[in-house]
């Protein structure tokens, strides 16, 4: 009778915290447009924690740490925003303007050897080319305009992010001091190693992401290529996806350059080396310092992830299906770890044993 | 003046208590106050309440704690007898559950807190973050945890003798 109440007792104590799991899964749902930022600002928050930890544990009040962070900072972010809205919108608005000519060049070029090709393979007809690659080009300045609109969460994003790391980890804290105690160490132990290497890629990805957009700018203004900031913006988007970065670069910069310059082909040939440049001291120098600590995804995982990422969420599932794989593959990692110890699925592990005795 | 009150407003009173506790600590000695910055960075803190259990024996030890308030008692079930046996009562400053940082193994004893108790505790996963990024205060920690541990082990073949 006892070992029933008892039982009944374990499972109601569950009854609060799985309704309010519920409710708040459901509100999210409900509201899922006016959570999004509240997202990313915790995302945006995470990253940005350790500098403030940094200057929380030499004795400084998190408050003058936050604020001292957001004036340097702000006035940095402001002056690259502007700068970078302004270079984008003027970009963007003459993109607009010149697409047709653009497109006229492009489908020119298309038809042509479209036509020569249907002339050698009849059956080249058959995928209807010429009229696929019309619908495409009319989308396309519609496609980069409605990117304008996302500029707005730039704002607003930073505001709620200086408020979370305003309060700190009080939340988390209280969280941590209400799980059930003798289960603390555990989920503790979880929740340092998904931190411990989830941080780390965020991190790093998006340190690498940051440096490639800058080399990537500065390069492509050097060459005097048009639409450079959209180009490197693009780039650095790309970089976190690996290989993808300096890829979409050097096919984008040449189609650019191929219009730009006229069909001269030394421009191409001086963008292509460019960005093989990039390739190697991503590969050589970036990754081996910024991504070390870091989890090992395997670029397929990443692809596959990024496309599942699309599939369920868009936009928003891109830019979060790479966390998310990282947390799930440490959580696997732990799982089989787990096994070992906890569960005693594996044969339990033996103490390590000397047999020359204390001297 | 103003000014002056400002800078006196800047600094966090209880980190700099927190890191002056550390400076305190054992298993911490020898390592500077400035690099206690990032022990302390690696520690994480819980407030256990009167009667809450940390761990029980047998499951297995992935943390060290150490005391910062408050009281933890340390008890063993006998085997033969089937009765929990007090065998210490951990206070401020002091710590327990070190063999976690060396071997994921079933804890040795149980322990509970015997008061409102805030302790802070150290991951092997973070102590070897330590031992990697900064090996300055890794050895530190390392030998000061091989002393300890000689010390309890000795205390273990003498105590016979004493007895």
């Amino acid at each position: 009778m006892s070992t029933e109440t008892q039982l009944k007792k374990n499972y109601t104590q569950f009854v609060l915290p799985a309704f309010i799991a519920a409710a708040l899964v459901y509100f999210v749902v409900l509201a899922k447009g006016a959570v999004f930022p509240f997202i990313l600002s915790a995302a945006l928050a995470y990253i940005l924690s350790p500098v403030i930890t940094y200057f929380e544990v030499r004795g400084i009040k998190r408050s003058y740490a936050v604020a001292a962070l957001y004036i340097a900072a702000g006035v940095l972010a402001f002056a690259v925003v502007y700068v970078l809205m302004h270079l984008l919108s003027s970009e963007l608005a003459t993109l607009k303007q010149e697409w047709p000519l653009y497109a006229g060049q492009i489908q020119q070029f298309v038809t042509k050897h479209n036509d020569n090709l249907v002339k050698t393979y009849p059956f080249m007809a058959m995928l209807r080319i010429g009229e696929k690659l019309d619908h495409l080009l009319e989308l396309v300045p519609q496609l980069l305009l409605t990117l304008l609109p996302m500029l707005t969460l730039l704002f607003i994003i930073p505001f709620i992010t200086f408020f979370m790391l305003i309060g700190g980890s009080g939340m988390i804290d209280y969280l941590l001091d209400h799980l059930p105690s003798r289960h603390a160490e555990i989920i503790l132990h979880i929740a340092s190693r998904i931190d411990g290497s989830l941080g780390s890629y965020l991190r790093g990805i998006l340190t690498e992401a940051f440096v490639i957009f800058l080399i990537a700018f500065t390069g492509l203004q050097m060459f005097g290529l048009d639409y450079a900031a959209v180009i490197a913006m693009l780039i650095g988007f790309s970089s976190l996806v690996p290989y993808l970065g300096a890829i979409v670069g050097a096919v984008l910069s040449s189609v650019v350059a191929y219009m730009q310059f006229g069909g001269d082909i030394v421009p191409i040939i001086k963008i292509l080396a460019f960005f093989t440049g990039i390739r190697f001291f991503d590969d050589w120098f970036l990754q081996p310092y910024i991504m070390k600590k870091a989890v090992d995804l395997n670029p397929a995982i990443i692809l596959l992830a990024l496309m599942a990422g699309a599939e369920i969420g868009g936009i928003w599932g891109v830019i979060f299906s790479i966390p998310v794989t990282c947390i799930i593959k440490e959580i696997m990692q732990i799982g089989i770890e787990l096994q070992e110890t906890e569960f005693r699925w594996k044969p339990k592990p033996e103490p390590t044993r000397i047999s020359i005795p204390y001297t | 003046m103003n000014l002056l009150n400002i800078l006196n407003n800047i600094y966090d009173e209880e980190i700099l208590a927190k890191l002056g506790f550390l400076k305190s600590i054992k298993l911490f000695e020898g390592i500077k106050k400035r690099q206690l910055i990032h022990v302390l960075e690696s520690l994480q803190e819980r407030t256990f309440l009167k009667g809450e259990t940390i761990f029980a024996q047998g499951d297995i030890g992935r943390a060290l704690f150490i005391v910062f308030s408050g009281k933890i008692a340390l008890t063993r079930l006998d085997a033969a007898t089937q009765k929990s046996e007090t065998i210490a009562e951990v206070r401020p400053g002091e710590f327990f559950g070190e063999m976690a940082l060396l071997e994921e193994m079933p804890r040795t004893a149980a322990a509970h807190a015997a008061e409102d108790t805030k302790v802070f505790m150290l991951f092997k996963i973070k102590l070897e973050s330590l031992l990697f990024s900064r090996p300055k205060i890794g050895v530190v920690i390392a030998a000061q945890l091989a002393r300890i541990l000689s010390a309890r082990l000795r205390a273990i073949i003498e105590k016979p003798a004493a007895e």
